[in-house]
């Protein structure tokens, strides 16, 4: 099967000034990141705050340029389209938001914000949107009559059905969400969770599911990617990532979780100190000064993402070697 | 010998122009010398004002209208201002969320962290500097002796927390209040946050109150857990027996809808609707409109809290 999405060495760069005399220095957000999204599948793409999961997200909706490295969607490379063919991109790549307060204008009705896709992409006369405009909310568990109503409202948990709404207007192919429950209460969480999976499921999308949680992860994804400071560092199935992880980085990150269920908790393997920056990486593999399991080599040599298990790849020099936990 | 701490009754409201927000309606709590009690709920049920009101920080038009909260069997309620603020900060201490807007962002970490140190323990400038690079070391933060003169935008978001923890830690409190102490924080860092927190609460035998929404540390962490809805406490019960046999419908749908439960791809259990309005009085059970077991009953009469195991309260007439 060929990849719906293909991402290639991708970097993202920021200069960052210093104090008036400092040097101008770079900030990495993005260190080269390879993804493959296939038609149907979700891909979940996990990491801690600042590790550059959300400008990934950017960077493949096409928000932000790229430093350097390729976007290629259905076969066609982005920088290479023309202006109908990027259109067509936005169209069928669409974007749902952590946060659903700031995420839906507050001085437009549903019916507006809702329409505007529409209008934008010039799709059906005014009475045809309207009508796809009330077909969006029952959709999403809303009723036609919140149409004139304005976001502030409505709850957290109804923005974010207005915020897939939204998404879903324009008939995507793929969907990238970015921490799409995490701003809302547990009740409302699991309800967003399933109508993420009924769309998915009834739509035939494809998902980019990004989430620090990793229980949230382990729902949704069909494959996962961890990331680390700007670089995948592990990549395979959702069982093979989450139950036998070979990198010590997805190893801690597992084992930090608490678990309610005694059978499932371990010994926390702490990663000890904190992300290094962004701005100056740690040389060789940018775990090393984290890592228990760190030899004289890693300070040295960068790994590269490989694996003898088949689907699975991890950026570890050792990951054949090191004994790492069994299924939590 | 009396509880640590025991809230009897405490209702807090807050006068609003559409009417009287009604956030806490009769709270029960105690907590004991070396335990850990979880206070778990979502936004809105109540759960930090309840911890406003130990403290007696309520922010205004809020108050505290009725009920008692006895610490070491004095109450807190009945005390003059100048003896609260001999106790706040000292003997009962609190941990904010957000260590970002709780610090204050013109003085260094140094100086806030001795600043109990000088107003209670009348330590000179230097010596409080002195045990501030003592306890900043101790919840762990590399190179204290350069770090006090830091100011709080140049640490992380897991140093301001660590430096959050500090502070309460300063004056040796009896009994710390922690409101959402890791949800600010990356799981890596929480991990480390909370193991600083029990060995700290083993050496000091603290009671610890620890508000939170994350259901696993509260599984590994908590003694003892009570779940509120609402403004009211709905179930409280020793932790393993809480997570083992749920007795109320809302803490059963609690569990049963998180992910960790869910089979990876099926649907996850979810209940309708919202929370009720808590402007004005509320009649019967207030989780009687999404509660699977409801009936009639539960709609028109008041529904004490009772005990069904040993230890385990619930308020729920259709458990028996």
């Amino acid at each position: 099967m060929t990849p719906l999405l293909t991402a290639e060495n991708l970097v993202k760069q920021y200069p960052v000034r210093g104090g008036m005399f400092a040097e101008k220095r770079i900030l990495t957000a993005v260190a080269g990141v390879d993804l493959e999204l296939y038609p149907g599948e979700t891909l979940g793409l996990a990491g801690e705050s600042g590790c550059g999961k959300s400008t990934v997200a950017r960077l493949l909706t096409g928000l932000t340029p790229p430093t350097s490295g390729n976007i290629r969607y259905a076969g066609r490379e982005l920088a290479q389209m023309s202006r109908a063919e990027l259109a067509q991109y936005r169209k069928e790549v669409q974007m749902v938001f952590q946060d659903p307060f700031s995420s839906l204008n507050p001085r437009m009705r549903v019916a507006e914000i809702l329409g505007e896709p529409l209008e934008i992409h010039r799709i059906g006369s005014a009475a045809e949107r309207r009508e796809r405009v009330a077909e969006l909310l029952r959709r999403v568990g809303l009723s036609p009559e919140h149409m004139m109503r304005f976001p502030h409202e409505f709850s957290g948990g109804q923005r974010q059905r207005i915020g897939i709404a939204r998404a879903l207007a324009v008939s995507p192919k793929l969907i990238i969400a970015d921490e799409p429950v995490s701003a809302l209460d547990l009740s409302i969480q699991a309800q967003i969770i399933n109508l993420l999976q009924e769309v998915k499921k009834d739509l035939g999308l494809s998902f980019l599911f990004i989430t620090h949680d990793l229980s949230v992860l382990r729902h949704l994804s069909d494959r996962v990617a961890i990331m680390y400071l700007g670089r995948i560092v592990e990549t395979g199935s959702r069982d093979q990532v989450l139950s036998r992880p070979l990198h010590p980085y997805t190893e801690a990150l597992l084992s930090a979780i608490p678990s309610i269920d005694p059978k499932k908790r371990t010994r926390h393997v702490i990663a000890k100190g904190e992300l290094p920056s962004p701005v100056a990486p740690p040389s060789g593999c940018p775990f090393h000064p984290r890592c228990p399991y760190a030899r004289p080599v890693c300070s040295e040599k960068r790994p590269e993402l490989q694996g003898k298990v088949p689907g699975q790849r991890a950026a570890c020099h050792f990951s054949e070697e090191i004994f790492l936990s069994e299924a939590k | 010998m009396p509880a640590l701490l025991e809230i009897t009754g405490l209702r807090t409201e807050f006068r609003l122009k559409g009417g009287v927000l009604k956030a806490v309606r009769g709270v029960d709590l105690s907590v004991d010398a070396g335990e850990t009690l979880a206070l778990v709920g979502e936004s809105g049920c109540g759960k930090s004002i309840t911890a406003a009101s130990v403290l007696r920080l309520v922010p205004p038009p809020g108050r505290i209208v009725s009920g008692s909260i006895r610490f070491k069997g004095e109450d807190l309620l009945a005390l003059s201002e100048e003896r609260m603020r001999q106790i706040r900060g000292n003997r009962i201490a609190m941990v904010f969320q957000d260590p970002m807007t709780s610090l204050n962002p013109v003085f260094t970490v140094g100086f806030q962290v001795a600043e109990g140190l000088r107003i209670h323990r009348a330590l000179s400038v230097q010596a409080a500097e002195r045990e501030a690079v003592e306890l900043l070391t101790q919840v762990g933060i590399p190179a204290a002796v350069d770090r006090v003169r830091d100011y709080p935008h140049q640490l992380s978001g897991g140093m301001r927390q660590r430096v959050m923890i500090a502070m309460a830690l300063a004056c040796a409190p009896e009994l710390v209040i922690a409101d959402e102490p890791t949800t600010a924080l990356d799981v890596t860092i929480q991990a480390q946050i909370l193991e600083l927190l029990d060995r700290l609460m083993e050496q000091n035998r603290m009671g610890l109150i620890l508000i939170t929404h994350n259901l696993g540390i509260v599984a590994e962490r908590a003694h003892r857990t009570a779940i509120m809805y609402a403004g009211e406490i709905v179930e409280s019960a020793p932790t393993a027996e809480l997570f083992a046999n749920p007795l109320h419908p809302y803490t059963k749908g609690l569990l049963a809808s998180l992910p960790e439960f869910g089979t990876p791809g099926e649907k996850l259990a979810t209940f309708a609707g919202g929370v009720p309005d808590l402007r004005g009085d509320l009649t019967g059970c207030p989780f009687k409109e999404r509660c699977p077991i409801g009936d009639e009953g539960c709609a028109r009469e008041t529904i004490e809290m009772r005990e069904a195991a040993p230890g385990h309260l619930v308020r729920c007439r259709k458990v028996s």
